[in-house]
């Protein structure tokens, strides 16, 4: 369907590019029923926004946990400069304040014909609209030795969670001298600047507590988000601690050995005192099941309502998307949680809506008081979503200037919780 | 004089509702103008607090609109130098930022929506 763009639009009451439910008045007795999976950056704001609306609209969130953990910021965690207790947030605000439904209960099915979630408490959830939210799901078996048992030994840590935990015991047990070797998964993947962010952290702290060490980056890829930026801080703050090796040197990665913490490319085998290894990536739980992803195993979407191409009345954010130019960042989440809102109850409840705006920022730190940023202007076009400006962090610029990124990073982390979770 | 008439009408009403980004009632030019300042605020919201409480991120409620209207056009020709902010002003449309400035201002502290 032609839809608008941000230039050519004005204002549509309604929503008529929005497929299989032409636009109702709002009812004023019976409310609209949304289901929520998945309480992470994306569903929780949907959630939050949906049920801040006119109070016509019946929000459930269903997420397992009980508190949530940023991916965002974990890194500082790993190098010892912020708490784990400072990345969780808690779904009381949304509940109490917004009246959410939050049910801590993990979806087992859908069923789009009948409009039910069946969980795997055993409860059904019935829906006029359902959100999926589920963030990525890991490709085992992708790299030979690589499964789910291996998560315990070489951490991906790429799900905050006991997983992020896990990989900073490693990090403070290993002795100096030792080697963290990072593998770095293909495109696409959750946050593209995150491995090397991460890489920069982890030299931070080596470089106060266990100065002999040294970090070995075997990337899937043979360039990266940043590169410049990143490469420049490494010999700057770290010079000679931080190798990256790309695919074309070492021909790709093989297999994994957990037995003996080794990780073999085409020509070499490398072994390390620690290893996180982020594996190859694809669009969450219960989208291959439910038919929502494509072959590509990210899920399509509507450009400006981020309703399934595959399955109607099933509309999908964050992570899990095949979004265009979009990367795959928790603010993008955020942001498409929110047009995706705003068009669920354009269609529910015939208010009104505008053009869709969408916007990433990414803080990323090099070091405690040196940090980069981008800012990303899309729009929705044709069928996709492509970038309309963007401006990024350029080497060179004075430490003043990466000082007040980091200023603006910290301010930015309690203002995006905030309006995530309350 | 017309327009700031129809200014005063639509803060009005921005007052006297306990409005949400998607409201639905009578005068619905006017009202479409704030739903659409609501809905765009909402992507201020990802760095900005609405609630006026400022971390390390400014403010940006109950300002003066022109005033805000100037900051956003000296932002989008570059006058004022801001990674983010240069970005965001260059991707909204005059009618976007004026929307926009008039739902902020009426916004108070404390009185967050949603």
């Amino acid at each position: 369907m032609n839809c608008w763009t941000r230039r050519q639009f004005g204002y549509l009451a309604g929503a008529a590019c929005l497929t299989g439910l032409a636009p109702r008045v709002a009812r004023s007795q019976a409310k609209s029923r949304v289901v929520v999976i998945g309480g992470g950056i994306g569903g929780a704001t949907v959630a939050r926004y949906l049920a801040a609306g006119a109070g016509t609209i019946e929000v459930t969130l269903v997420e397992p946990k009980l508190r949530y953990a940023t991916c965002f910021f974990s890194s500082l965690y790993l190098a010892g400069m912020r708490s784990f207790e400072s990345l969780t947030h808690g779904y009381e605000t949304l509940a109490q304040r917004y009246g959410i439904n939050v049910i801590h209960d993990a979806a087992a099915t859908i069923d789009p014909v009948a409009k039910t979630v069946a969980l795997k408490g055993g409860s059904k959830l019935p829906y006029d609209r359902l959100v999926l939210a589920p963030g990525i799901a890991f490709k085992f078996g992708a790299i030979e030795g690589y499964d789910q048992a291996a998560t315990e030994i070489m951490p991906h840590a790429w799900i905050a969670g006991p997983q992020t935990e896990l990989l900073r015991r490693q990090l403070e047990s290993m002795e100096d001298g030792g080697l963290f070797l990072i593998v770095a998964p293909p495109n696409p993947f959750r946050c593209p600047p995150g491995p090397y962010e991460r890489a920069s952290l982890v030299a931070y702290y080596f470089k106060q507590f266990k100065p002999k060490s040294k970090i070995l980056i075997l990337d899937a890829k043979d360039s990266f988000f940043g590169q410049e930026l990143f490469q420049d801080a490494w010999a700057r703050h770290y010079p000679g601690m931080i190798e990256w090796l790309p695919r074309q040197f070492t021909g790709g990665i093989k297999a994994v050995d957990v037995k003996h913490l080794s990780v073999e490319t085409e020509g070499e085998t490398f072994k390390a005192a620690v290893v996180n290894f982020i594996p190859p990536q694809m669009a969450g739980e219960l989208t291959q099941q439910a038919g929502l992803a494509d072959q590509s195993g990210w899920c399509p979407i509507e450009p400006t309502s981020f309703e399934s191409k595959l399955q109607p009345g099933i509309h999908i954010i964050g992570d899990a998307i095949n979004s265009g130019e979009m990367p795959k960042s928790a603010f993008l989440a955020n942001s498409q949680a929110k047009v995706c809102a705003f068009a669920i109850a354009a269609a529910l409840t015939g208010s009104d809506r505008f053009a869709p705006y969408l916007f990433n920022t990414c803080f990323t730190f090099l070091a405690a008081d040196d940090a980069v940023s981008d800012a990303i202007a899309f729009e929705p076009t044709e069928g996709t979503i492509k970038i309309s400006e963007i401006l990024i962090s350029q080497v060179g610029e004075d430490a003043e200037r990466r000082r007040q990124v980091v200023q603006a990073a910290n301010g930015w982390y309690a203002a995006f919780t905030h309006d995530v979770f309350g | 004089m017309t327009q700031t008439i129809a200014n005063g009408a639509r803060r009005i009403i921005a007052l006297l509702m306990a409005i949400s980004p998607f409201v639905f009632v009578a005068y619905p030019g006017a009202v479409a103008e704030i739903n659409r300042g609501a809905q765009l605020a909402a992507m201020c919201a990802s760095c900005h607090r609405l609630d006026g409480r400022d971390e390390g991120i400014p403010t940006i409620i109950g300002l003066d609109p022109k005033k805000l209207v100037e900051t956003m056009e000296a932002f989008r020709s570059g006058k004022r130098v801001s990674q983010i902010m240069n970005v965001v002003a260059r991707s909204l449309s005059t009618e976007e930022i004026a929307a926009l400035a008039e739902y902020l201002a009426v916004q108070q502290r404390g009185s967050e929506r949603p």
